[in-house]
């Protein structure tokens, strides 16, 4: 019996530590919230507390950030502001505070559909206070975008302008080879480009979102608009005949032989090195279709110059299509209601807050009232121009999918270009995890 | 585990009468008393957060909702989680006893070795790097591309000694007149006669490989008894038009060029000037084919695609063995240090080979530390996170993820599926333990 | 209480000079086998070593070995940019408190546990143990959320404490195998030996089984030391300002861009303090105990 009774003792304990810990705990995941109803004050000065940012910014762009939070503090002497870059680690930081308890006041997210996802765990706060000063700076459908169920969750800080492509000037001068201003002139280009020698595209298989970029500017242009909403709130199905004619599209890019490296090597390819790759000498490739931050990428990873050795042009039509511009952004999303907080979104929403980065350049904003003159250089201006000024934007579309679905889209596109005739199996798969995503 | 008796070991007073143990009572008292701060510990840090998770794999996504086994269902119809399952197989199957091996060897051989200590370090590094990092590097050097990964680079470099590369490795016809491939070597599909020209145009030529010093390509006058003809870059800016030789289209020099007659034997070989023309003279009449040989083309192996799909286990595996072997090593030595010295020497001494000493003295001497270095083996290939998310791209997510992967996508990179990553987590748990437990009891057996 | 020595047997032979060769020609496959293996083992390092001395164009648009070809591309300009922020110094010395801890005390209450599976009775002691080692399947990940929690309610947020209590637990499943295993192979002679001289139990571990048990400890230190030192996630998660210095590093990884030239030296950095404390404590697991006299 004594045996035993040591055996029970220990089990005893250890179960009960753990059990009265566990119910402790529960499953609880709202966010810890020191709520107050004041909305912020005119009296700047009386706005006091301390926050903390979470973000994706870092190095550079973390120094930019900062100069930005500067400007807040200047307006905001009492209140303090820590910065905390997280880098690619920022998803688990978040996940962790917001299932612990303890999530940050305020955080960056570029993907609407994880915001949703915050959102549907109730996690995030609404900024309705900051509503008229986001119909001020922001063209409806950038506020739309983080607004579920009639409320607004965050400000969109930082855009991209993911609807252009830039290119090697040497590439195409040695070819003899004009920037396309149509899809047909594209392909005609890149057969010339072949011919003297440059293998055209460059790809960044590797990092899935190069892939769901170039299908979404391609879908845009091919389906339109009003089909590419239906297809981001799956209203159609992923097997949609528009799909599968915008992913034949694409395979005209992805012949082993118009790929820098063949199919193999640009499944093995990261996005910087797709980037890179075009502008050493000799260069991989002579075109890479991705964002306006690949300026900022060339500038500060090559020697190459822009305006010199690399130039960008729009995203070609396709059949005759209207200018539309595929965009991205990073938002600013509230974890923590405080009248800090608050000021800060505020403060994030104004052109004040956008011009102290848009001038050191690597920015576009999103802002409407930003006055152009403050960009940098021709080239970034008229980029950004482009994004706020767009007439018909759409979202990235995978940004805007659910995480699952999002990276089902990488594996899946990753799995096209492996083999560019398998459309239909390929929309099969994707439609497959739709379902279950949207149910 | 009991020693042998050595006759020098002791000289006690022979044991007459042992000491009553003290009573149980207080005996159980002094082992509590040791275990109690480990019980604390792993209690609070280790088995509660287990039980939680227990608890939470129970529970919806969001935390509200109990849903019995509604994510252990979901879980077992997940296509890429049985992948994960299969690859976590393998691991376990092939790196235990990969990397024991491994370590053994390096810890008996540098037993005899006096520079021990350096080749210690060496094999240890990897191991003091961040694995993370160790990721990045093995990402880079397993590249495709021999310009960038170390791996590659190494056997197209090896090759380079004993094999030839061509002067135009990525040359194409710039029309149907030439037909074949890079592998067999290009022809004119028209038979020529004597007194013709033969043109050659090429294109998609690599900057890198276009004439140092570019000449103007010139097609020859035609002879009455002879071939001659011209290869030629047949492209300039803005395209050009294919098979004609227009101003500013580079004549290429130094490629060989095959005269064939009409039963295919080759009567004539010469090599074509640097504006690209050639000449075959003193040609008797008939039909022949002209051919640019495939040695002109010849690329040697590139290397493996190490980050297919194929591959990518066995990739992902040899830099695992590359870090943990130091760990074995490592651990064996120190239960080599300490093997009775006198238990070897008596063995030796008694006419026994290296072989044998080793087989019977030290291996049984390190079972337990064998079988440490095996079972945390087994544990860590069943946990094995960072080297698979940093070597493996996007494409190959699905054929060679590993089941702590899933978890940590369900859970914490934005999927925020924490009831689904609980289940999982609770599964990898529940799966492994009877065969875990089953193989210690197998080796305790052994014993 | 003494334990008596094994004698040492002296190696004094005398060898014909052709014996000797032929001795030192035997070892030589042994040799040349270890040197290549050796070499090759290396080369991964060499190459991120390599790769932390390119600036980023340099890195990007060629392989790591252009430096042999082109030795002027050397630079020590990552190196000086990683130091730029000057978080870093406060979090070395975070790092190395932590480390300090989280290797001492696991090794305390490893040892104190591993001597009671492998030489005292009481019941379930063996299953008790197998349960133990049953628990290096918990992964850390899954631990990490319900500590966070815990450590909010607690103030161990964002503590030193708090960093040294997590690693410890965690360090336990494995040190307590790798332990109990090892004391168990000590000779039981003397542990009877000691005993019947009336020794209690904290004193034969004390004066027993702990120097006997230097190697594995010494091996068990090691390891811990590498691992907390390098620990990039539970520094993330439960420290804020007083991060250790993987997090430290690692947050300056921006969204795009390979970050060679910020990992590659980080890594050598992060490296240079667990390879030295090996390089100097090798000794420790090649002595040979047993072959001393133990008091």
């Amino acid at each position: 019996m004594r045996k035993h009774r040591l055996l029970l003792v220990l089990a005893l304990l250890v179960g009960a530590l753990s059990l009265l810990a566990a119910g402790c705990g529960g499953g609880d995941d709202e966010a810890a919230g020191e709520g107050t109803t004041e909305a912020a004050t005119t009296a700047e000065e009386n706005v006091s507390g301390s926050i903390k940012i979470a973000g994706l910014w870092t190095g550079g762009e973390g120094e930019s950030f900062k100069a930005v939070l500067d400007g807040f503090r200047e307006q905001y002497p009492d209140v303090t502001v820590t910065y905390q870059p997280a880098g690619e680690d920022l998803p688990t930081i978040l996940a962790t505070g917001v299932e612990g308890g303890n999530p940050p006041d305020l955080a960056t997210l570029s993907s609407p559909g994880v915001i949703k996802s915050f959102v549907d765990k109730g996690a995030l706060q609404p900024i309705d206070f900051a509503t008229d000063a986001l119909a001020e700076n922001y063209s409806e459908s950038f506020v739309d975008l983080t607004t579920f169920d009639g409320k607004t969750y965050g400000v969109v800080f930082k855009g991209a302008n993911k609807s252009t492509v830039w290119y090697n000037v040497k590439a195409f001068e040695d070819a003899g080879v004009e920037p396309p201003t149509t899809w047909d002139e594209l392909l005609e280009a890149g057969d010339t480009l072949k011919a003297s020698g440059v293998t055209p595209y460059s790809i960044g298989a590797a990092d899935g979102w190069t892939l769901t970029d170039l299908f979404e500017n391609v879908y845009l242009r091919t389906a339109g608009g009003e089909k590419y909403d239906q297809l981001a709130t799956h209203e159609i199905p992923w097997t949609d005949q528009s799909v599968k004619d915008a992913l034949a599209e694409m395979a005209k890019i992805f012949q082993s032989d118009n790929v820098a490296g063949g199919t193999s090597s640009a499944l093995q390819t990261d996005f910087p090195t797709s980037v890179t790759q075009v502008f050493t000498d000799p260069p991989k490739a002579a075109i890479v279709m991705e964002g306006d931050f690949v300026g900022t990428f060339i500038t500060t990873e090559t020697t190459a110059k822009i305006g010199e050795d690399a130039n960008v042009f729009t995203f070609p039509s396709i059949n005759d299509s209207p200018p539309v511009v595929v965009g991205a952004g990073d938002s600013v999303v509230m974890f923590k209601d405080s009248p800090a907080a608050r000021a800060m979104i505020t403060y994030l929403a104004s052109a004040e807050a956008a011009e102290l980065w848009a001038k050191r350049g690597g920015f576009s904003s999103p802002n409407k009232t930003l006055d152009e003159s403050v960009y940098p250089d021709d080239i970034t201006r008229k980029l950004a121009s482009e994004l706020a000024q767009a007439e018909t934007f759409r979202f990235d579309l995978s940004d805007l999918q659910p995480q699952v679905l999002n990276e089902a889209l990488f594996a899946e596109l990753a799995g096209f270009v492996k083999d560019p005739a398998n459309i239909d199996g390929t929309t099969e798969k994707l439609e497959a995890v739709a379902k279950k995503a949207y149910p | 585990m009991s020693s042998t008796g050595s006759s020098t070991v002791t000289a006690a007073p022979p044991i007459t009468e042992v000491p009553p143990p003290p009573s149980s009572r207080g005996k159980y008292a002094v082992s509590l008393a040791f275990l109690a701060p480990a019980i604390f510990f792993l209690g609070v840090w280790v088995v509660y957060p287990a039980v939680r998770t227990l608890i939470r794999s129970f529970y919806s996504d969001q935390g509200g909702e109990f849903v019995w086994f509604e994510n252990y269902e979901a879980l077992f119809q997940d296509e890429t989680i049985q992948t994960a399952i299969k690859n976590n197989v393998i691991w376990v199957l092939v790196v235990p006893a990969a990397v024991t091996a491994f370590g053994l060897l390096f810890a008996v051989l540098t037993e005899r070795v006096p520079w021990a200590p350096a080749f210690k370090v060496a094999v240890f590094v990897p191991l003091a790097v961040s694995l993370f990092a160790v990721g990045v590097i093995w990402r880079i050097m397993y590249q495709q591309d021999p310009d960038r990964g170390a791996i590659n680079a190494g056997i197209v470099a090896i090759q380079g000694v004993f094999t030839e590369q061509g002067a135009l490795t990525t040359a194409k016809p710039s029309t149907d007149s030439l037909a074949g491939s890079p592998e067999g070597g290009l022809t004119l599909t028209n038979a020529v006669r004597p007194g013709s020209v033969a043109l050659l145009g090429l294109t998609a030529i690599k900057a890198g490989e276009l004439p140092a010093e570019p000449e103007q390509a010139v097609t020859p006058e035609a002879i009455p008894d002879g071939i001659t003809g011209v290869v030629w870059r047949d492209f300039k800016p803005g395209g050009g038009t294919p098979g004609e030789v227009e101003q500013d289209e580079v004549g290429l020099g130094g490629v060989t060029i095959k005269l064939r007659s009409a039963d295919g034997k080759t009567v004539g070989s010469t090599t074509s000037d640097a504006d690209g023309s050639f000449a075959f003279e003193g040609v008797e009449g008939g039909d022949y084919r002209v051919a640019i040989g495939k040695e002109t083309f010849a690329e040697p192996f590139q290397g493996f695609n190490w980050l297919g799909d194929t591959l990518i286990t066995p990739s992902l595996l040899i830099a695992f063995l590359w870090v943990q072997a130091g760990f074995a090593m490592v651990i064996i030595a120190a239960g080599l240090a300490a093997i009775p010295r006198d238990l070897l020497e008596a063995a030796r001494t008694d006419g026994g080979t290296e072989w044998q000493v080793f087989r019977r003295i030290t291996v049984p001497q390190l079972m337990p530390v064998l079988i440490v270095v095996l079972v945390t083996q087994i544990i860590g290939v069943l946990k094995v996170f960072d080297l698979v998310v940093s070597i493996v791209p996007s494409s190959g997510r699905d054929s060679a993820t590993v089941i702590a992967v899933e978890m940590y996508e369900r859970s914490f990179s934005g999927q925020n599926r924490f009831g689904f990553g609980a289940a999982i987590s609770t599964f990898m748990f529940v799966l492994f333990v009877p065969f875990l437990i089953l193989n210690i009891r197998r080796f305790r057996k052994e014993n | 209480m003494a334990v008596a020595e094994a004698p040492h047997s002296p190696v004094v032979i005398d060898e014909s000079i052709a014996t000797r060769v032929l001795r030192v020609l035997g070892r030589a496959p042994v040799h040349i086998a270890l040197a290549i293996i050796g070499v090759l083992w290396l080369m991964p390092t060499i190459g991120l070593l390599f790769t932390s001395l390119l600036t980023p164009s340099d890195a990007q648009s060629a392989g790591w070995w252009q430096v042999f070809a082109e030795p002027s591309v050397v630079t020590f300009e990552n190196y000086g940019n990683i130091f730029r922020d000057d978080g870093i110094v406060g979090s070395l010395w975070v790092t190395a408190q932590v480390t300090l801890g989280a290797t001492i005390l696991p090794i305390l209450v490893a040892s104190l546990a591993g001597y009671a599976f492998a030489w005292l009775e009481f019941p379930g002691r063996d299953w008790f143990f197998l349960g133990v080692i049953a628990l290096l399947l918990v992964p850390l990940q899954m631990s990490l959320i319900p500590i966070f929690e815990l450590y909010n309610k607690t103030g161990l947020y964002d503590t030193i404490v708090g960093l040294v209590f997590f690693h410890s637990a965690f360090a336990l499943p494995f040190g307590i195998f790798l332990l109990r295993n090892f004391f168990a192979g000590i000779p039981r002679d003397l542990l009877e030996a000691a005993r019947i001289d009336g020794a209690s139990e904290l004193r034969i571990f004390a004066r027993v089984i702990l120097p006997l048990g230097i190697p594995a400890i010494a091996a068990l230190g090691i390891f811990q030391v590498l691992f907390v030192w390098n620990d990039l996630l539970v520094g993330l998660v439960l420290a804020q300002d007083n991060q250790p210095i993987a997090p430290e590093i690692f947050s300056q990884l921006r969204q795009f861009g390979a970050n060679l030239e910020i990992i590659a030296p980080a890594a050598f950095f992060s490296a240079v303090i667990p390879l030295t404390i090996f390089a100097m404590f090798q000794r420790y697991f090649v002595e040979g105990l047993l072959a001393g006299s133990v008091k």
